[in-house]
């Protein structure tokens, strides 16, 4: 049962999306009576769900919400923009109850009482036939009065009402056609009438015509029953439930049975014994005695035609063999992915080190062992990229609850917005998807709260009154770049700056570039908001963002533009597991440069490489000048930097498209290396990115590039202006 | 004998509900996602008993009905739907497109059981 819950939870989801993403189309004005039915639909699912496992919240507020939608359907009420908006509202409230059902709890707050009721005034206005009661179980018009299923099943499956003395019912029971072309039997019925009591049946076969004239699909027969039984007339009603309509039947209580009967038992042990046809000629030797046996055997040619195909057909002796409908999916413990994930990390260094053991022997690269080896590393590889695909996801999960985080925020900043979404469908791993929905809502928040313009402002400044905000994901270079663009007012930079001097994260006199000015937002305690609003001020900063973005080996960078919005770039590895690295010695030390950072590998010209100030370097790279950074001196392993001439150059690109010259002193070559967090084993080191183990089973550093360059900034004060070098 | 049932739910939530209480009871189970899917089941297999929730894509309860019905194959098979509350309309139009009885749900494993019973032999 349990397992059935989680999948109702697992389905919820799926059923959720659906709803959101048809009441959106609708919204936008696609028509289509399907997307009605499938919203319908979706709720109803919930509903059906939610019914099964008693979350008595979810089912009251799941069929007023399927109420209203069937109305919608039937076209009793318009599709108006205020009856999508509170559809929409509707769905963030049903997907708060799934969620408050998940977590065990009911969720109903007022907030859902509001929405229902809402609802139901919906449902009313629109002269529906009769407005709801929440629960009521009988929802439309009851043009059916005598139908009263809802009593007679209560009675029949919540056990024994008090009375306990038993009656004598006498019941009359004449199928017509209609009961038979349905395929009910009366014999089974007949069956069900036994469990009650005690009970005679007798056989009225008067209007049973000559066989001659015999229609067989007509109806001819009356049964007479007495019934000695401690239920009561409900009872007895709801075994003919699903024939009623389908027959004659009347019930009264007390003895007038002067019936002739015959054992019923006997007739019902026929039925059992030979399932297919009911009535065989004579099977009970011992009939009842007025029943005459030829009257039975008369029996067949009615009640045949109710199961006339399957006579040679025993079911359930085609076997399993067919007939299961595939399945298109499994479903596996996210464990069990984890640790074939490992495992498969561990084969690739294990792999590596072979390789490398192999090379040391000196075996010519054409023996068998070299060649055999070359195809396990081929193998290894595949492997590695099957295994990672397991655990890859559309961004999808993360970008659909997006809308509705928009219409929150829209609603709390009074401010009119237009979501749209770019490149959902794009594969990132499990892992790091689950951990992009904070820094993504956040910066969805930001760009609402603090991007966007109130309506007025923008019309004044020439602009639609609603604003736009994009959430789109690509992949860009073996990582998945997420961007969060507003077509807002940009970045204040005056104010950003103030607010920076004033909180003294940068000194008064300080001389800021506008990209310099912009990143200062994603300081520790910076917060643009001149009081604390609602929707950003919830203690988490930019500087939050950033952070978690980083633990995940990704960047994030900003780029404004008065009077036309700002964009917010994230970039993140697919994976956290592999990494294509360009390993390097450094003063005695093995390191692992991103391979995705690098641009190109040289060994500079002396002159090239030129003098600024009395530390710095910089690099003549065609017709740019980039600075030199040694990488030995910036992580402490030495103070004098070599002559980059004699050693290695890594052209390397940052995410902010800034280019620098890494000096290495030699190259060892290109390795995939598995990712082992430094902080996670360790402690976080400024300038590293993780761990890795070499081929050789030696621990080695992989290079954080972009923090690099910073530590590097940081040290030489200001940036290198290009410029200056060229006058030089 | 162990009888075989078909159900047609286009919720997996509901398909699994119906195996576990059926195959408790001892039932074979077969399952179907939507009336279309059920028609092709149908195809290659001989259910005793039928039971298909109305409100699916592609082809509903009553159109999937009224499709088993209209199959001289099937015309004696019991065929039971699955309701959310007993509405007397939506059991009319499923009677007239020729279903046998119901089930309302939520449903327990002994009702499910019983409605069963009364309608397969």
């Amino acid at each position: 049962m349990e397992a059935i819950k989680a999948t109702f939870f697992q389905e919820c989801e799926e059923l959720l999306a659906d709803l959101e993403n048809g009441l959106l189309a609708l919204q936008d004005g696609t028509p289509g009576e399907d997307t009605v039915n499938a919203v319908f639909r979706a709720v109803h699912s919930i509903k059906g769900g939610a019914g099964a496992f008693g979350f008595e919240a979810l089912v009251r507020f799941s069929h007023v919400f399927e109420t209203l939608m069937d109305d919608v359907r039937s076209a009793k009420i318009a599709q108006t923009p205020p009856l999508m908006s509170a559809l929409l509202r509707a769905a963030d409230i049903l997907a708060d109850l799934v969620e408050a059902a998940r977590s065990g709890g009911e969720g109903e707050d007022p907030r859902t009482h509001e929405m229902a009721a809402e609802l139901e005034q919906l449902i009313a206005g629109k002269g529906a036939v009769a407005p709801v009661a929440v629960a009521a179980p009988v929802p439309t018009e009851s043009n059916d009065p005598d139908f009263g299923f809802q009593p007679l099943a209560a009675m029949v499956f919540e056990d024994a009402p008090p009375p306990p003395a038993e009656t004598v019912w006498s019941i009359t029971f004449s199928p017509r056609t209609s009961l038979y072309a349905n395929a009910n039997e009366p014999a089974l019925l007949l069956r069900e009438l036994g469990r009650l009591g005690a009970m005679t049946v007798s056989l009225d076969d008067s209007a049973l015509p000559d066989l001659e004239s015999l229609d067989v699909d007509g109806s001819w027969l009356t049964w007479r029953i007495s019934l000695t039984t401690d239920r009561d007339e409900a009872a007895i009603r709801d075994v003919f439930e699903f024939v009623d309509g389908d027959c004659d039947l009347t019930l009264s209580a007390g003895t007038e049975d002067a019936e002739p009967a015959f054992d019923v038992s006997a007739l019902l042990a026929a039925i059992q014994s030979e399932p297919v046809v009911v009535s065989a000629p004579d099977p009970e030797p011992e009939p009842a005695p007025v029943v005459a046996p030829p009257v039975v055997s008369a029996v067949a040619p009615p009640a045949a035609p109710a199961q006339p195909s399957t006579p040679a057909a025993p079911p359930a002796d085609r076997g399993d063999t067919h007939g299961f409908a595939p399945q298109a999916t499994i479903r596996v413990d996210p464990e069990r992915i984890d640790r074939l994930i490992d495992l498969v990390g561990e084969l690739v260094i294990n792999q590596a080190m072979l390789a490398q053991r192999v090379s040391e022997c000196g075996l010519p690269p054409s023996s068998a062992v070299s060649v055999g080896l070359d195809d396990l590393e081929q193998l290894t590889r595949e492997i590695q990229e099957s295994v990672m695909a397991i655990r890859a996801q559309p961004v999808k999960s993360v970008f659909q609850r997006m809308p509705r985080l928009v219409r929150e925020t829209a609603t709390m900043t009074g401010k009119q917005v237009r979501l749209t979404t770019d490149g959902e469908n794009t594969e990132v791993d499990k892992t790091v998807i689950e951990r992009l929905a904070d820094p993504i809502t956040h910066m969805i928040r930001n760009a609402i709260d603090h991007g966007l313009e109130m309506p007025e402002a923008r019309v004044a400044a020439g602009k639609p009154a609603e604003g736009h905000v994009r959430l789109a994901a690509l992949h860009r270079g073996g990582r998945i770049v997420i961007e969060v663009s507003d077509d807002g007012a940009g970045i204040n930079r005056k104010r950003v700056l103030a607010i920076a001097m004033q909180k003294e994260l940068v000194s008064p006199d300080a001389q800021l570039t506008d990209e310099e000015i912009d990143n200062l937002i994603f300081l520790p305690g910076f917060s643009t908001a001149d009081k604390v609003s609602d929707v950003s001020g919830r203690g988490v900063g930019m500087d939050v963002v950033r952070r978690s973005i980083q633990a995940l080996g990704g960047r994030i960078s900003i780029t404004s533009r008065p009077g036309e919005g700002s964009t917010f770039t994230l970039s993140l590895p697919l994976t956290l597991a592999v990494l294509d690295g360009m390993v390097v010695d450094v003063a005695g030390h093995t390191l692992v440069v991103p391979l995705t950072a690098i641009v190109e590998s040289l060994r500079p010209r002396p002159e090239d490489v030129r003098r600024l100030g009395p530390t710095g370097m910089v690099l003549a790279v065609r017709d740019d000048h980039v600075p030199l950074i040694d990488i030995g001196c910036v992580l402490g392993f030495r103070t004098t930097p070599p002559a980059p001439h004699e050693r290695v150059v890594l052209l390397i690109e940052t995410e902010d498209g800034a280019r620098a010259a890494l000096v290495a002193d030699a190259i060892q070559g290109q390795r995939q290396v598995v990712i082992k967090s430094l902080e996670a084993n360790y402690r976080q080191v400024p300038g590293i990115a993780a761990a890795t183990i070499l081929g050789d089973g030696r621990v080695a550093l992989i290079l954080d590039v972009d923090a690099v360059v910073s530590m590097r900034r940081r040290d030489a004060g200001r940036p290198l202006d290009p410029t200056l070098i060229a006058a030089e | 004998m162990t009888q075989t049932v078909l159900t047609v739910d286009d919720s997996r939530t509901m398909r699994d509900m119906l195996r576990l209480a059926l195959v408790t009871a001892g039932f074979r189970v077969i399952e179907a996602i939507d009336g279309v899917d059920g028609l092709q089941v149908l195809a290659g297999e001989t259910p005793d008993v039928i039971i298909t929730d109305i409100n699916m894509p592609n082809l509903d309860g009553f159109g999937f009905i009224e499709a088993v019905r209209s199959d001289a194959a099937w015309k004696g098979t019991p065929i039971l739907v699955l309701t959310t509350e007993s509405d007397p309309e939506k059991k009319m139009r499923a009677r007239e497109a020729g279903a046998t009885g119901w089930i309302v749900k939520p449903f327990s494993p002994d009702k499910l059981v019983s409605a069963i019973r009364r309608v397969a032999a």
